[in-house]
């Protein structure tokens, strides 16, 4: 087996909890912080955390607004759609190399 | 081999996980403000008009009622059909569908209720004395609220892809329905033929109406609406 795409494999993104923030948010124009937590199961803690570590690595926006109370909204940049695009085309490699032989 | 085999069904899995979560994720996010106040607003005005206009006997309360819902469904549909054109999407998006089918058995089931009432009321009656009386209307009391049980359903379903606000005013639906259905059943109520015809459209303004337009107005001024896209 070609050992390549697996090691290509982003690993801000491969990490479980951020690979499931990625998902969400590539299907959604925006999300909203309780609403990526509701949806995950995930803590405050833990969720702000993986949010941090998509942001610094310029994947996730994170927009602050306030309309009677305050709320945060999550969404993908370009630069984020691409590496999550580059990922499933990374994982979809994987399973048609070893499928096909 | 194995650990090709491995990474084979780890590859699977974790596609299988991305694609269920994004389609979780892709929630009907139209705004619901404008379509809530408008089913209100509608409902709240028929009411007034059907006691204006006098729809006393039961087939004329039942068709007039399916009329008003035909209408608000007609213009919810332009108004989602105006977000979408607005923002550039298309109106039968996969969360639309998913809506569609969600809404669509209570809502059938409603309706059906309603016409098989509307077919037992022309039926001519062997009952003595007779009804079929002229101010019927007000033997269907307890319709507004089979129809709200059923709307809340409705409501609840659709609730499961839009923004979880929806589930709940479903519940608020389904508990008013319930509230007076067992309000009307303990009081004798649908047994007086004295109950005003008038209260049976009352009642549907009161529960289609003005919970709709309360929640309309709620989601307007709180902001609590789904982004528009």
């Amino acid at each position: 087996m070609n050992p390549e795409p697996f090691l290509q494999l982003d690993r801000v993104i491969h990490e479980k909890g951020r690979l499931a923030i990625m998902s969400m948010l590539a299907a959604a124009p925006e999300l909203s912080f309780t609403e990526l937590r509701d949806a995950l199961a995930m803590t405050d803690g833990n969720l702000t955390t993986h949010i941090r570590a998509l942001q610094q690595e310029g994947y996730v926006a994170v927009a602050k607004s306030q309309n009677n109370r305050p709320l945060t909204t999550c969404s993908l940049t370009p630069a984020g759609r691409k590496a999550f695009a580059d990922y499933i085309n990374l994982l979809e490699q994987i399973v048609r190399q070893n499928k096909g032989k | 081999m194995q650990s090709s085999h491995m990474e084979t069904n780890w590859a699977e899995e974790n596609l299988q996980t991305i694609r269920t979560l994004m389609e979780r994720s892709a929630l009907y996010r139209r705004a619901l403000a404008p379509i809530m106040i408008f089913a209100g607003g509608t409902d709240i005005v028929a009411a007034v008009a059907g006691c204006l206009l006098g729809f006393r006997s039961a087939p004329g309360f039942i068709g007039y009622w399916i009329g008003v819902a035909c209408f608000g469904v007609a213009g919810a549909f332009l108004l989602v059909r105006r977000q979408a054109i607005k923002s550039a999407e298309p109106f039968w998006s996969p969360p639309a569908r998913r809506v569609a089918q969600a809404v669509a058995p209570p809502l059938t089931i409603g309706f059906l209720v309603g016409l098989w009432v509307f077919i037992a009321c022309l039926e001519p009656s062997d009952i003595d004395p007779p009804t079929g009386m002229s101010d019927d209307a007000g033997t269907l009391i307890w319709l507004p609220a089979v129809w709200a049980l059923f709307y809340g359903c409705a409501l609840h379903a659709a609730g499961f892809f839009t923004p979880r606000g929806l589930r709940l005013f479903g519940w608020i639906f389904i508990t008013a329905g319930i509230i007076v259905f067992f309000w009307l059943l303990l009081t004798n109520r649908q047994d007086y033929p004295e109950v005003s015809w008038q209260a049976s459209h009352w009642l549907m303004g009161v529960l289609f109406g003005l919970l709709q337009l309360t929640y309309g107005v709620y989601l307007f001024l709180t902001g609590e609406e789904p982004n528009e896209t």
